[in-house]
């Protein structure tokens, strides 16, 4: 075969091209760049959590935290956040449990209140839950009275002043993350510290936690952590079934989750 | 005309009383924002009430104000990422034991006290099998995270004894 | 425990994993508002029997029915507003309702219902109350002029055009009192949290198990109202109950029974969970109770040659029983499910009534309520002659000639 050296030229030329563009094409995008490429997020401005059940330790401070944070009597059993914790033995059995919503945390090896040998644990981990902030929030939808609604920036809210009480929206949470207040007798839930995020400042439970288990932010802002984390890393939801599409992201989750 | 329309004439009737009794008791900001009924039907001033809620946590740099020496010795060791109000923040408000009053100084509103019980340290550091047993420092990275079996660990002993838990170390004996 | 105690936590029992603010929510006061809504529709389309579909053998009990349905109908939502934890709030659903609820136009379907109810009570005994306004004197005497709306046209042509609009309101109110109903089921229905309401077949449970409560609630108001009375009972209008009530326990019985061999056909992930509730926990009140005496025995009661006075009776008093226990474990066995699929929660009514949340959520209370609609009915009776229709010997004797002349006339 016979080759010009105009054609040989071409042919190099081509074999560069192809070998370097790419490189270059990945140095202009960076990682998160190209994920949102793939995944656009909304310009909206959006409150979004994400959680790292890898770093979380279970000492509850971020639920003590919230209900000194947010007034919700601290001996009464309801949690505005609270923490999960997954046991599974070596014979294959799980045993979950979340004593008090975890608001003295876990200092004993005691699932369910049964102390158990630590040679008997095959895998544990902690999972902090709290409101999902849903984007197709299914409490809100189903308040008969509009006494609970979705800001701009995504957070599901309560109007005291007017809610009767039905207990619908309790009932239609597929979460659990929403109770009735002791004292204001209405549908309490997490607001995302709405009085705290929107001042500039982390919410109660983000604050407390030591170990940076918990990060809120905006997730339309290429700067927020959350974002970050959410266009570069691998995270998953609760209950995805539900169609609520909940806003609250977690990081090492395992399918005995529930 | 027919007596038969006499009970649409009360409902009509009862139609009209409540349209007006409405009008006067619905509140005048009940709308529904960006035309969106179904997760925007609301009082929009109730979304004030919750920005307006107060800020209780101030974190350590509302306490480093006065406390200048605790807060230096707390951002130099293991400690550093503690707020003061996870072991400070009293629950049980008679355990409050600041000798300022500082609702009435600074409006801050937590009850803080000390509390040196063992309990409380346990939360981190007590050794169970499925506790991270490091954590990532944004500065060190990966740290060690120190753990002990509250049965064996000098049981029955307050751990402020021994731990300067400011500083996450010992206490030195020139004290 | 000092301090303020959690909504729910007095009553719920909590077993196993469920999550710290999971407890019963929904307790006995909405057990009992889907049964006195189901008591109305049937006891309603009883009713409307008579007056659309000339079932003569009915008309002893037609206007009872009637009456009946509306004096449980003023009941219906106190229970509603017993669970509320704000209940003077409970006017702001008709103030901002917000239509994408399922509970948000419960109101407008109640109001509506009550109308048509109301209207055709008026139609029925407008002759009776104008005679009354005319005659008594005094307070009885104004009252029965306000209810006559100021009308006193007697004529054989008014009286005609009443008949007609009766018979149009029956027949509206059929589908009105469906709807209601059927509205009750959808509330629950559509809950997609709990499992074992989560079926599109909720409505149709409801309006079922709905008209045989209302049915069998007349048969006993009836029987023990005319013995009391040391009336005379006709056969007829009797067998006639029973009849209709034969066909819709059948149905009621077809449709609980896909839903629960579907669930457990599909085996979703919850049907650990719900198969441990049906054949464990709440197997004695589902199956001995719901089933079994709710509708197995007296279907068959029922279906035995030579119905007597007593098994009718019989049956219907299980009907009742049956049905309540229905919505006992519609309600309750929904709930006492986690929704963490891992554990379980067990409702403990409190019966000593020593504080506030206690009393609303005790037996006491609600007693009083299931009692009320008979309280009303009894005041009704004093005003309208809701009884007056009863046959005799000899029309009932008449009736039953007219039917067995039928039946022969089939062959």
């Amino acid at each position: 075969m016979n080759l010009s050296r105009r054609e040989l030229l071409k042919m190099g030329l081509v074999a560069v091209c192809g070998t370097v563009i790419p490189l270059s094409a990945l140095e202009i995008l960076t990682p998160e760049a190209a994920a949102s490429l793939i995944h656009p997020f909304s310009k909206k401005k959006r409150w979004a959590f994400v959680v790292d059940t890898t770093k979380c330790v279970g000492c509850g401070m971020c639920a003590k935290a919230c209900k000194l944070e947010n007034e919700v009597p601290f001996d009464t059993e309801v949690q505005r956040t609270w923490i999960e914790r997954y046991v599974q033995l070596k014979d294959g059995k799980v045993i979950i449990d979340s004593p008090q919503g975890a608001r003295y945390g876990y200092t004993k090896n005691d699932p369910q209140g049964k102390e158990i040998k630590d040679s008997e644990v095959a895998k544990g981990l902690f999972v902090p839950k709290l409101c999902n902030q849903c984007e197709k929030p299914s409490c809100v939808q189903v308040c008969p009275v509009g006494a609970t609604y979705k800001t701009e920036d995504g957070v599901v809210l309560v109007d005291r002043g007017w809610c009767i009480g039905c207990g619908y929206c309790i009932t239609n949470c597929p979460y659990f993350a929403r109770f009735f207040h002791p004292i204001t007798n209405t549908a309490d839930k997490c607001t995302f510290c709405y009085h705290r995020i929107t001042k500039g400042l982390n919410t109660a439970c983000v604050d407390s936690c030591a170990f940076g288990a918990r990060k809120c932010g905006l997730i339309n802002d290429p700067e927020s952590e959350v974002f970050k984390i959410l266009s570069t890393e691998r995270v998953s939801v609760l209950k995805p079934e539900y169609g609520n599409e909940p806003h609250v992201f977690y990081i090492g989750l395992d399918h005995i989750v529930r | 005309m027919s007596h038969a329309w006499r009970p649409v004439f009360v409902v009509l009737a009862a139609i009209v009383f409540f349209l007006v009794a409405r009008v006067i008791l619905v509140p005048s900001d009940f709308s529904a924002k960006n035309g969106d009924y179904k997760y925007q039907w609301h009082r929009l001033s109730s979304e004030q009430y919750w920005k307006d809620f107060p800020v209780k946590h101030k974190g350590m740099e509302f306490c480093g104000m006065c406390h200048v020496p605790i807060l230096e010795k707390l951002k130099g060791g293991g400690h550093q990422n503690v707020q003061c109000e996870n072991c400070h923040a009293m629950f049980n408000p008679e355990k409050k034991s600041h000798p300022i009053d500082l609702k009435e100084i600074s409006g801050y509103l937590l009850n803080i006290g000390t509390d040196r019980s063992r309990e409380l340290c346990k939360r981190c550091h007590a050794e169970l099998p499925y506790r991270p047993s490091t954590y990532t420092d944004p500065k060190k990275g990966t740290v060690k995270f120190k753990m002990i079996d509250p049965d064996k660990h000098n049981p029955s002993m307050e751990c402020a004894m021994c731990h300067d838990v400011h500083s996450a170390g010992f206490k030195t004996a020139a004290k | 425990m000092e301090g303020h105690m959690a909504h729910g936590a007095l009553w719920t029992v909590k077993e196993l994993f469920t999550y710290p603010n999971e407890y019963i929510y929904w307790t006995i006061t909405i057990v009992v508002y889907p049964y006195i809504t189901g008591l109305v529709a049937g006891a309603f389309v009883l009713s409307s029997m008579y007056h659309v579909f000339g079932k003569e053998e009915l008309k002893p009990v037609a206007k009872f029915s009637l009456v009946f349905s509306f004096a449980l109908l003023l009941m219906a939502t106190s229970p509603l507003m017993l669970h509320l934890t704000q209940p003077f709030r409970s006017i702001n659903i008709m103030l901002t309702p917000h239509f994408y609820s399922a509970i948000a136009a419960f109101t407008i379907v109640y109001l509506s219902y009550m109308a048509i109810v109301m209207a055709e009570i008026w139609f029925v005994f407008r002759p009776f109350i104008i005679e009354q306004a005319m005659e008594k004197k005094g307070l009885l005497g104004l009252i029965y002029k306000a209810m006559t709306l100021g009308s006193f046209d007697v004529s054989e042509k008014a009286l005609h055009t009443d008949e007609k609009i009766i018979k149009i309101l029956a027949a509206v109110g059929i589908p009105a009192a469906a709807l209601l109903h059927g509205y009750v089921g959808f509330i629950f229905g559509s809950v997609k949290t709990v499992p074992l309401w989560k079926t599109p077949l909720m409505p149709f449970i409801f309006l079922m198990s709905a008209i045989i409560s209302g049915v069998s609630v007349c048969i006993v108001t009836y029987i023990t109202g005319m013995a009391l009375k040391r009336n005379f009972i006709c056969g007829a209008s009797i067998r006639s109950m029973c009849k209709v009530l034969v066909w819709f326990l059948v149905a009621a019985f077809i449709l609980e029974g896909v839903d629960i061999i579907f669930h457990a056909y599909t085996a979703e992930e919850s049907w650990g969970i719900m198969s441990e509730l049906l054949f464990e926990r709440f197997a004695f009140n589902m199956i001995v109770v719901q089933w079994f005496f709710g509708m197995i025995v007296p279907l068959l009661l029922l279906l035995l040659p030579r119905l007597t006075m007593l098994r009718a009776f019989i049956s219907s008093a299980l009907v009742l029983i049956g049905v309540f226990t229905m919505r006992w474990d519609v309600v309750i066995g929904g709930q006492s499910m986690s929704r963490s699929f891992a554990g379980f929660l067990t409702y403990k009514m409190p019966i000593i009534p020593n504080s506030i949340e206690a009393l609303k959520e005790g037996p006491i209370l609600i007693t009083m309520l299931l009692l009320m609609p008979f309280f009303l009915l009894f005041i009704f009776n004093k005003i309208l002659p809701v009884f007056i229709e009863v046959f005799n010997e000899e029309d009932c004797g008449f009736t039953e000639g007219l039917l067995s002349g039928k039946d022969s006339a089939k062959h």
